[in-house]
């Protein structure tokens, strides 16, 4: 520290002194700075925020564990009951439930496994009809779900197929596909070709190009592209609830079957609303990291 | 493992056998069906597929089940999903003719659509073989207001009721009227000046109805004189916009207007049966199954206090919904014999005893109704609930205004009236605009059904 510096912190610091001075007789003033609202206001309507969006889902868990009777009362103090999982457990909700998981996983899993090197070949090579192939692969998305409904209602009939995990899992991959042929080619464009030429140089075939340096640099789109096949899914009503009868009852289904002739199980209604949730919470969480990098993959042009 | 009895019979080849003597004692009157004849079990084999929707009567069926497949060797599989998915699924599956199920239901909204399409089969033949059907299982004994919308256009039965349902009015809160020095409502005059009296009382709403007023709505409608067509079955023209239907559009809207809770038009029928058994409403009109309800000790605060009546009468008299379900046989079917037997054992006095004896509420067979275990259960707070429906049902089938509800252009114009009602008690239109507008779009609707106007 020079003497210059050191005069100019004796001069500060005298000053300090004198201004201390001047404001000790003010020590019951409200010390001064912005106000409160200023300091806490964007925390507070983030939390507001994230309450209200909240807060269907808050409303449907505090009903999970109300007991029947307290449903349409006016307190929002009860004692917490799981008499709602309980009764779930007793019907055929896990069964269902068990169905959403395994049609979802499988019709997941193939799409990506038939959906990948199909994006991969649209993006990487030059055949005749390309786009329109593309294009044709999107109708499946475009067209209303009850437009497939009678072909797949009348197939299934003759294949046997109705009322089957197999089944159901087949129907979902045709819009599956869509979304995987579409988002896969995003990040498939987004990786330099040159870098997969490189493989081929240095002695891969076309499949180990693919395998070893495009796929795991996709790799964030390759999540993002199946928690959305997962989810799309899971979410399913329609197909489910023409295609099915009793073995192969999906979980909204299942859900729905609560709304009885005489009345509504309210409680089933809400546990089990609750445990469908979990599932994707879950698996979006895994996948969490990857996510938002594969969604944000392509957004920004080299 | 199992160990062999005393005689040498396992244990449980005793239990099957002894299921289906008890079986064939309780259901002496199904030929062809009992082991004791020849000892061979006639539908041994054979896999039935039944389905139905989910309440309480096919809930009984599902737990006695065993009884049935003991005594005619078929294994059943019957699957009753929710209303909704029920009717969607068996609408699509019987429009293609399929054979997946055996036995249906028939449901009251689309048994015109479902018996005139040809989808189901006529049962009359099978009724009278007295090699299938049994002397006294008695056709006759079911109440003919509920075999009415079962019948088709020629005249043969294409389903077997299994419930037989009325539309009546219900007070939660009727201690208010007597504190009022009211008596129950018997006109629609009378229910207005009640709901004038006792609206917001304790703070008790006046009225409120399921938001489906294609169904709540019409007994207001008949009893001011108007009607859905001009004459149903056979001229299927609206008359929406007659000036009695646009007075009781009018009138019954400002109930929910006037004497409504908050949001009185969104409320579903689980709402309503809630709401009055809370005491946070005192009037509606509501199906039985619903209002009974109310009875229940374990839920019900206004067991003590409830009183139920018949649905208002108007200027041009009394009109209330009756609404019937019943087990049918696909035309598709391949076991329609087997499916037949099914039918009739679901369907037998010894079944049906048995479930008004298990707590049923709305049985479609006289002997049931009158039978005085049925008689006894149904008296909720001094308001015997059996006795109302039967005389709506009885009433219904004398007049014959419930024809308009089992039309299969119905659910169009059903959409009309919920939409119209909406606008005037949220008060978008007046009651004349909204009606007019509901009869141009039923017209538009019916063309485009197809239907000859």
């Amino acid at each position: 520290m020079n003497s210059a510096s050191r005069t100019l912190g004796a001069a500060d610091l005298a000053g300090a002194h004198e201004e201390g001075a001047g404001l000790a007789g003010l020590d019951s003033a409200p010390r001064q700075g912005p106000p409160w609202w200023r300091v806490h206001g964007r925390s507070l309507t983030v939390v507001l925020l994230v309450l209200l969006v909240l807060s269907p889902f808050l409303w449907l868990v505090q009903l999970a564990f109300k007991p029947a009777a307290d449903i349409f009362g006016d307190s929002l103090l009860f004692v917490p009951t799981l008499e709602g999982f309980a009764s779930l457990l007793q019907g055929n909700f896990l069964k269902s439930f068990g169905n959403s998981l395994l049609v979802s996983t499988l019709s997941t899993g193939f799409s990506l496994l038939i959906g990948v090197p199909a994006a991969y070949a649209l993006t990487r090579w030059e055949f005749k009809g390309r786009d329109r192939i593309a294009l044709w692969i999107l109708v499946t998305r475009m067209a209303p779900p009850i437009a497939f409904t009678i072909p797949f209602f009348l197939a299934y009939q003759y294949l046997g197929l109705q009322d089957t995990v197999i089944g159901l899992a087949i129907v979902y991959l045709t819009f599956n596909l869509a979304i995987v042929i579409w988002l896969m080619q995003t990040f498939f464009e987004a990786v330099p070709a040159s870098l997969e030429e490189a493989a081929w140089i240095d002695g891969c075939g076309v499949w180990q190009a693919f395998w070893r340096v495009a796929l795991p640099l996709t790799a964030p789109g390759l999540a993002a592209t199946a928690v959305m096949c997962f989810i799309f899914s899971w979410n399913d009503f329609f197909y489910a609830l023409i295609l099915t009868r009793t073995n192969a009852i999906t979980a909204p289904v299942a859900i729905v079957n609560f709304l009885q002739y005489e009345g509504w199980e309210w409680t089933k209604i809400a546990a089990s609303g609750t445990l469908v949730m979990f599932p994707v919470i879950v698996f979006t969480v895994l996948v969490r990291k990857y996510l938002v990098r594969g969604l944000m993959a392509g957004g920004v042009k080299d | 493992m199992t160990h062999p009895t005393p005689f040498g019979l396992h244990r449980r080849s005793l239990l099957k056998t002894s299921a289906a003597l008890g079986a064939a004692s309780l259901l002496p009157g199904l030929p062809g069906l009992a082991a004791a004849q020849g000892g061979a079990k006639k539908f041994a084999g054979v896999t039935l597929n039944v389905s139905t929707f989910s309440a309480t009567y096919p809930k009984l069926l599902q737990q006695w089940l065993p009884e049935f497949e003991a005594l005619t060797g078929a294994k059943v599989n019957f699957d009753a999903p929710s209303f909704p998915v029920y009717n969607q699924r068996v609408d699509l599956e019987l429009s293609t003719r399929g054979s997946a199920y055996d036995v249906v239901n028939v449901t009251f909204i689309y048994s015109s659509r479902w018996i005139n399409s040809g989808w189901l089969t006529p049962l009359d033949d099978y009724i009278r073989n007295p090699n299938l059907t049994s002397a006294d299982w008695d056709l006759n004994d079911f109440l003919p207001g509920a075999r009415a919308p079962e019948t088709g256009k020629d005249g043969k039965l294409y389903g077997i009721p299994w419930t037989a349902e009325a539309l009546l009015t219900a007070s939660s809160r009727f201690d208010l009227l007597e504190k009022a020095g009211l008596a129950f409502p018997d006109t629609t005059d009378d229910l207005v000046k009640v709901l004038r009296a006792v609206h917001k009382k304790e703070r008790v709403a006046g009225f409120v109805a399921d938001n489906h007023y294609g169904w709540t709505f019409v007994p207001y409608l008949h009893a001011f004189g108007g009607d859905v067509f001009r004459k149903a079955p056979d001229d299927l023209f609206p008359t929406l916009d007659t000036p009695e239907a646009i007075a009781a559009g009018e009138y019954y809207a400002n109930l929910l207007r006037e004497f409504g809770p908050d949001g009185a038009i969104t409320y579903q029928p689980d709402q309503v049966t809630q709401a009055l058994k809370l005491g946070r409403v005192n009037f509606t009109d509501a199906g039985q199954l619903h209002l009974a309800q109310l009875g229940d000790p374990a839920t019900s605060k206004t067991l003590k206090t409830v009183r139920f009546g018949q649905v208002p009468k108007g200027p041009a008299g009394r009109f209330p919904g009756t609404a019937v379900h019943g087990l049918g046989i696909p035309a598709g079917s391949k076991n329609k014999e087997a499916a037949w037997a099914f039918i009739q054992w679901a369907l037998s006095k010894q079944t049906t005893r048995k479930a008004v004896a298990a707590g049923y509420g709305s049985p479609a067979r006289r002997s049931d109704i009158d039978s005085a275990e049925f008689r006894q259960k149904q008296v909720i707070n001094g308001s015997d609930l059996a006795k109302l429906s039967l005389d709506a049902i009885e009433l219904a089938s004398k007049t014959g205004h419930m024809k308009y509800r089992t039309v299969s252009v119905y659910p169009q114009i059903d959409q009309q009236l919920n939409k119209a009602i909406e606008l005037i008690a949220s008060g978008q239109l007046s009651a004349k605009q909204a009606f007019q507008q509901a009869q141009a779009n039923s017209i538009a609707e019916l063309k485009r059904a197809g239907q000859k106007l």
